[in-house]
């Protein structure tokens, strides 16, 4: 899997394109950690975007409840946009979407990310 | 007294001592140790002193006592050469061949003009530039010896890493029946019931289970549920949620709550962030009511005697592990005589075949809908064989889980 990663006024979006399942999650989980780290200075949002998300496994799930906790730690809004209706029915039937905003689109999940912080 | 009982013991004590003395000169020579560490370097001094004497000597005008040391100090270095060299031809195991090879020769030449002729020969000196070649020689002796050491060193790391995926395997391995030795052999006899479940470990090995509980007012109880992750992690954590739930399910007869109070237990033990999907329904065998709470796992299905196929699909709550103070609806629902329920994992419809096309949930209901008719020991053996066709040569990523329970069969 890979991963496009673009910063802009205070926002940053990771946008994971391809499989998230166990051999992929590991890295993933890396590669978020990182932005969370380094969005401390710059954003006060980290928003996935799944327009190319293409499936989640269980272990994919594991490594956005674990980015979802650490940037609730760092103080960081965390959310899931534009998710594919395959993945999007993962997140609803884990219940996980109870517990990490999924938004639309983009604009929807910036909004939400903004309105938090006010 | 004969000849050869006096030569015998003559000869023996020969050889012996040969024997000896070769062990020695092997040991000074190719020994690893200080001894042969010393010898060698020894050697190599002598080699570079003694050329750097030959341009010493070549000073004019050099003092009588110096020139008579040089001297000494050559007669010194040859018969320690002389030494060195009888002592290779002690030690080596073909001799003819050692005095002929690259290096016996080279060990020679260093040594020859002086016996051939003397201290004095004016060319002498030019001969002696030989030993040279024994400085190029002791540099790759040197070498070989660096590589040996290398190999040997690279050999051992290599040794060690075997044994420790062999001990991985095994441990793996451990797990593997662990998992499997959880789950339950037979389904609790119960008059017009009857249940058949299978599970298919992963290469990998996930963290799938399923299990009946007898409930107290002869109610039963069936979970499946599928533990994120693979490996020992994910084999431990199945373990521990199995017990929870298991133990819970005594004294909370509602799904719903008996899933609150199994997430909460495995919220506060569960040091690697795992979580688990749980479907757990309790059955009364009498009436055919059927309790349910779905704790963020895929719907079963109901098969209808005439054929329909229904999804469980009631809200649920979220996996267990995740988050403490989660809450889990409980649903009911009737079931009628020669209904099924099919409780499966996603290693069914999350199967792949080699054109990583997914195995799907149209595919199962399908299967349900058509082949659902008999046994539940024959619905899950077809699924799986559906399963496993449909995968082919595609590697099984997931665990394979089912169970198939029937109600008031005839």
């Amino acid at each position: 899997m890979n991963l496009r990663i673009e910063a802009t006024g205070g926002v940053t979006y990771v946008e994971p394109v391809g499989r998230l399942d166990f051999d992929a999650a590991p890295g993933f989980q890396e590669a978020v950690e990182r932005v969370l780290s380094s969005a401390g200075k710059s954003s006060t949002a980290v928003i996935i975007d799944g327009t190319g998300l293409e499936y989640v496994s269980s272990a994919g799930l594991r490594a956005f409840l674990l980015a979802a906790r650490s940037a609730q730690r760092s103080g960081i809004a965390f959310a899931l946009c534009a998710l594919q209706p395959a993945v999007r029915e993962v997140f609803e039937l884990s219940g996980f979407n109870r517990i990490i905003p999924v938004h639309a689109d983009r604009a929807s999940a910036l909004a939400q990310a903004q309105q938090g912080r006010t | 007294v004969t000849l050869p009982t006096v030569v015998t013991p003559v000869r023996r004590c020969a050889d012996a001592v040969r024997a000896k003395v070769r062990g020695l000169a092997q040991l000074l020579l190719e020994g690893r140790g200080t001894y042969a560490r010393a010898f060698e370097n020894l050697i190599l001094t002598l080699v570079i002193f003694s050329i750097a004497s030959i341009g010493v000597e070549s000073i004019p005008g050099l003092p009588q006592w110096a020139t008579r040391a040089l001297r000494v100090a050559e007669i010194l270095v040859v018969a320690i050469f002389t030494f060195e060299y009888l002592l290779r031809i002690v030690a080596a195991r073909n001799k003819i061949a050692f005095i002929f090879s690259y290096q016996g020769m080279v060990d020679l030449l260093a040594i020859a003009p002086f016996y051939l002729l003397g201290l004095d020969a004016r060319w002498l000196r030019a001969l002696r530039l030989l030993r040279l070649l024994r400085v190029l020689k002791l540099q790759t002796h040197f070498l070989e010896t660096v590589v040996e050491e290398r190999t040997r060193e690279l050999a051992e790391k290599n040794a060690a890493l075997e044994k420790a995926q062999a001990q991985l395997k095994a441990e793996l391995e451990v797990a593997r029946s662990l998992q499997l030795a959880i789950l339950p052999a037979a389904f609790p006899a119960r008059s017009g019931c009857e249940a058949a479940a299978r599970m298919i470990p992963a290469t990998t090995m996930g963290g799938d289970f399923y299990d009946y509980i007898e409930l107290p007012d002869g109610e039963i109880g069936l979970v499946i549920a599928d533990v994120s992750g693979h490996g020992v992690p994910a084999a431990f954590f199945m373990a521990v949620a199995r017990t929870n739930l298991r133990e819970l399910a005594v004294h909370h007869t509602d799904p719903g709550q008996c899933l609150a109070q199994t997430n909460d237990a495995l919220c506060a033990q569960n040091p690697l962030d795992l979580f688990v999907t749980v479907f757990y329904c309790v059955l009364d065998p009498k009436s055919g009511v059927l309790r349910y709470a779905n704790g963020g796992h895929n719907p079963p299905y109901i098969r209808r005697a005439a054929g329909a196929v229904e999804s469980l699909s009631g809200a649920g709550g979220l996996v267990l592990g995740a988050m403490p103070g989660a809450r889990y609806p409980t649903h009911t629902v009737q079931l009628l005589r020669g209904d099924r329920l099919v409780l499966y994992t996603d290693g069914v419809t999350e199967a792949f075949n080699p054109a990583e096309e997914l195995y799907g949930a149209h595919r199962l209901v399908d299967e349900v809908h058509v082949h659902g008719g008999g046994t539940p020991a024959a619905l899950v053996e077809r699924i799986c064989q559906s399963v496993t066709n449909f995968a082919g040569s595609a590697p099984q990523s997931d665990d394979i889980t089912l169970t198939v329970l029937t109600w008031g069969a005839p």
